[in-house]
């Protein structure tokens, strides 16, 4: 599937460009929202978090170099539990990429298309994505190998040019709503590193498998970055109050960047960075939902799969009833959907297979 | 029947058929670090003819080398024959003189060769006790042959293989004669074809003023003289059953991959074709297709540029009957290069650069956005300029997207009559579109004035593109744009330009991924992103894995650091 293998640099764009879906639609006010004040902190606490579990992750991994999860698993439980763990993932990455969809797409029509119904605007995604899925999975890594840094330079802008609206007093208290709320229950946005689930199926598409564990470490620590760069302006303008009613919170702070009198209100243009980016996370899904279903399968061709995905995807974004059924899913089930099998699936199966390979290591 | 054939296509599966080639992308070739030395190391004049003839057949690749000939035969001097052999460049030599004042004197018998005097001159006679003492000087062939024989103002000896090469290599011929290990480097450079014009799409100011013709042969010299080495291979391939057109697959034996070399005669020769007349054909029959229609292969009628990418480790395709070669691969950069680039000061030429890729994004999307903004995103306008350009729309009737298409269409009407018809009248062509467009048409209302300057904007940035199939594509995919600006705005605009550059990173011109170095960052040399300093183009561009990675010293500018 994968023509050429993937290198260092694309492999890290790859999982931040996962990430940045999450940051322009509805991460930074779940963090806001739920952590007030101490929104920095828990997300430097989560950060810490996240690298232990990919360390103790990388260190389960060293047993199998060049091996997915999926290969693991077939190791661990045979056939039968590879279809189990691949059905898992393919559920996750289609659910994930349907709600974002539809939360994308309301909140594009709040925001700039209130006369046209909300299908229009998912059916514009899903035709492109339906285009893409035609070309390889390369492309889809070049894309957005490409739109990455354009993102990271609109967070940056968008920092910079809201610089003169900060407060920085808003840290304060820095603690929030408490040491319980910021690091215990704070501990559920760790979904928000959601996007190492797609590491887990890397390793055998890497051009340099033994720097698995140098991309996974500088992934965790850039997205981090990243939420944190994103979060910082949103709680340094605002008060948190406000922040928690916005749809697109950043798509807000963007609203006030001014350059002068001239250069005044382009957050159209953010808002067009992010589309384009939002293209590339529901590419990347389709194609690591058809890979894993190919792996399940021996497919010799995955192309009609990928439409069945991208019909899959659409179904789903549509069953919410409204933006408020779909915000639900987003922030209350998704996230733990994220945890479950991002964090705990993936690492109870890698933490088994390394006990088998002790047992038959030691058999030997 | 075709109903049938149409549901079948929709619901009938059918298996992907593609073909693939992939140059090894391992850009750490750890063998290539320094630049070796080469491995035809100076070698001496041999004294045997043949064992000469099988050195030239190696060094030139003679098998596979089409102009390169070997021309054996006898030699008569002073009465007697010796075997001997002329080596030379078909098409940088004058034909004329070399039958005539070379081959003519040394082969048909006359009085010089035929004189058979004696072989030792005296240089003194001394007659002591009834015995002559006789000083001689040994008959000398060699001297004899330049100094009798071959009636050429410029000839030189030499016992050193590479000398004689060098010669060879910038149109002289060689004379290799058995039993002597000195051979004669003849002056007999010409063309026998139309002189050498201008370039006249590829203008530099400060590089060579030569151009390619439509003889082959006359073309494959030009690259011998300007590259002057003879690693330079220049292969023969006939193309076209009816024309049997005549096509040459020049490369640089040590530079370029071999994986490449064999791909490109590989699809030259799997050419199922009846004619073939121009190298934009060519271009096309060897080429993947590609939805958005851009090129894959850079046309150039510059010679200087050709070898330059020859340098590099491409690979250059002559057409006989074309002036344009076709450089292989191209990735997506190098249609934002021109050959002045290499030429300025390299400030110059990155802001140049930068300027073309500016002109790029307006030339293919300064229109969609110009609609998108206009009819969506007017918040993003300040509000003096909102006014001004709601105030030029009042008198307009028509949406803005029937405005837009209408001046966009003429423009691209009067670019095409004004390339078709007589250079005589282009220039009452350029002054009526002027006319029409800038004035008759605002003035009736038709369009406002600032989508004038959208407009000439947009051309004058497509004009800025070095390349003319580029520019064309982004003349073509700007319409796209302008619709989907139109119909969703940067929603429209967004989704398109994912498709866009998607299938821009899904592409491989003969291996080597299209979006190269805007996709690819890893252990990439060379890239073309920013051309850097002359001293520090140290690498040759790694996609293209070629042979030798180096092309100069860390240390280029040894004069200023000894």
């Amino acid at each position: 599937m994968v023509k050429s293998k993937i290198g260092t640099i694309s492999a890290i764009l790859l999982t931040l460009s996962i990430a940045v879906s999450y940051i322009t639609s509805s991460l930074p006010r779940t963090f806001i929202n739920e952590t007030k004040s101490a929104a920095l902190l828990n997300i430097i606490y989560i950060t810490v978090v996240v690298l232990f579990i990919i360390i103790l992750f990388c260190k389960l991994f060293e047993k199998f170099p060049g091996l997915d999860l999926l290969d693991i698993s077939k190791f661990l439980g045979g056939n039968i539990l590879k279809n189990i763990v691949g059905g898992f993932f393919i559920v996750y990455f289609t659910i994930s990429s349907s709600i974002m969809l539809r939360n994308f797409c309301e909140g594009l029509v709040v925001v700039y298309y209130p006369l046209t119904n909300y299908i229009f605007v998912i059916l514009t995604f899903i035709i492109s994505i339906y285009l893409v899925n035609k070309l390889s999975f390369n492309a889809t890594i070049n894309t957005s190998s490409i739109v990455f840094p354009l993102v990271l330079l609109s967070s940056i802008l968008l920092f910079c040019g809201n610089l003169d609206n900060f407060s920085f007093r808003r840290i304060y208290p820095i603690i929030g709503d408490g040491f319980y709320n910021t690091f215990i229950l704070g501990l559920k946005n760790i979904g928000a590193f959601g996007g190492i689930c797609y590491l887990y199926f890397l390793p055998p598409m890497l051009k340099e498998p033994q720097k698995f564990k140098k991309i996974a470490i500088i992934s965790v620590i850039s997205t981090g970055l990243f939420i944190l760069l994103c979060v910082g302006t949103l709680l340094f303008m605002f008060s948190f109050f406000i922040t928690a009613d916005e749809i697109m919170p950043l798509f807000s702070a963007a609203r006030y960047i001014e350059f002068g009198s001239f250069f005044q209100r382009f957050e159209s243009i953010f808002l067009l960075i992010w589309i384009i980016s939002f293209c590339c996370f529901l590419s990347i899904t389709c194609k690591f939902s058809a890979h894993i279903f190919n792996k399940m399968f021996n497919l010799s061709d995955i192309k009609p799969i990928l439409n069945i995905i991208v019909l899959l995807i659409f179904g789903l974004s549509l069953l919410p009833q409204n933006y408020a059924i779909a915000n639900f899913l987003e922030t209350n089930i998704y996230r733990y959907l994220r945890i479950a099998v991002g964090f705990i699936l993936g690492i109870t199966i890698l933490i088994l297979a390394n006990l088998k390979k002790r047992k038959v290591g030691d058999k030997n | 029947m075709k109903i049938k054939n149409f549901v079948k296509n929709i619901f009938t599966y059918t298996p992907p058929c593609s073909y693939e080639f992939f140059l090894p992308n391992d850009f750490n070739n750890s063998n290539s670090k320094t630049i070796k030395p080469e491995i035809n190391e100076t070698k001496n004049i041999f004294a045997s003819l043949d064992v000469n003839l099988e050195y030239i057949k190696t060094q030139y690749n003679l098998l596979i080398n089409s102009d390169i000939i070997t021309r054996e035969f006898i030699l008569n001097a002073r009465g007697k024959q010796h075997k001997a052999l002329l080596l030379y460049i078909d098409g940088m030599i004058d034909t004329q003189i070399l039958n005539d004042y070379v081959l003519e004197p040394l082969m048909m018998r006359n009085k010089n060769n035929l004189f058979d005097g004696d072989q030792n001159r005296i240089i003194s006679e001394a007659v002591t006790n009834n015995i002559t003492v006789r000083k001689v000087k040994k008959f000398d062939l060699i001297d004899y042959i330049e100094s009798c024989l071959i009636p050429q103002n410029s000839i030189k000896q030499s016992n050193s293989f590479e000398k004689i090469f060098s010669g060879v290599n910038s149109g002289n011929c060689a004379l290799f004669v058995d039993t002597l290990n000195i051979a004669l480097d003849i002056d007999i450079k010409g063309f026998k074809q139309r002189s050498i014009s201008k370039p006249e799409n590829e203008i530099v100011i400060k590089g060579p003023h030569e151009a390619f013709v439509e003889n082959i042969r006359t073309n494959t010299s030009l690259l011998r003289r300007f590259s002057n080495n003879e690693n330079l291979i220049i292969e023969s391939l006939d193309v076209g059953k009816v024309t049997k057109t005549k096509c040459a697959v020049c490369y640089m034996q040590n530079i370029a991959n071999s994986d490449l070399i064999a791909e490109v005669k590989y699809r030259i020769n799997n050419l199922e074709i009846d004619s073939l007349l121009s190298s934009g054909q060519l271009e096309q029959l060897i080429t993947d297709n590609n939805s958005l229609g851009l090129p894959k292969a850079i046309s150039t009628e510059r010679p200087d540029n050709a070898v330059q990418h020859l340098l590099e480790g491409r690979i250059v395709v002559l057409v006989n009957g074309s002036p344009y070669a076709l450089i292989l691969p191209a990735i997506m950069v190098d249609f934002l290069k021109s050959p002045e680039d290499r030429n300025l000061k390299t400030i110059f030429s990155n802001f140049l650069r930068a300027i073309r890729i500016i002109s790029t994004f307006f030339a293919l999307l300064l229109p969609g956005l110009y609609v998108s903004v206009t009819s969506f995103h007017i918040e993003i306008l300040p509000t003096e300029l909102l006014y001004s350009i709601l105030s030029a729309r009042e008198s307009v009737p028509f949406p803005v997207i029937f405005e837009i298409l209408i001046m966009e269409i003429s423009f691209e009407i009067i670019r095409e009559a004004s390339l078709r018809v007589p250079s005589a009248i282009g220039s009452t062509i350029g002054i009526v579109g002027a006319l029409v467009i800038g004035q008759a048409a605002v003035s009736a209302g038709i369009v406002s004035p600032i989508l004038i300057i959208i407009v000439a904007i947009t051309a004058l940035s497509s004009f800025a593109i070095p390349d003319y199939s580029f520019s064309f594509h982004l003349r073509l995919f700007r319409f796209l744009f302008i619709l989907l600006g139109y119909i969703a705005g940067f929603l429209g605009i967004g989704t398109g330009l994912f498709v866009y550059i998607s299938i821009i990173c899904d592409m491989e011109s003969f291996g080597v991924s299209y979006s190269i170095p805007y996709s690819h960052m890893e252990n990439l040399k060379n890239t073309g992103i920013i051309l850097p300093p002359i001293w520090k183009r140290e690498y040759r561009s790694s996609y293209l894995a070629p042979k030798k990675e180096r092309k100069q010293e860390d240390i280029s500018m040894k004069w200023k650091f000894q």
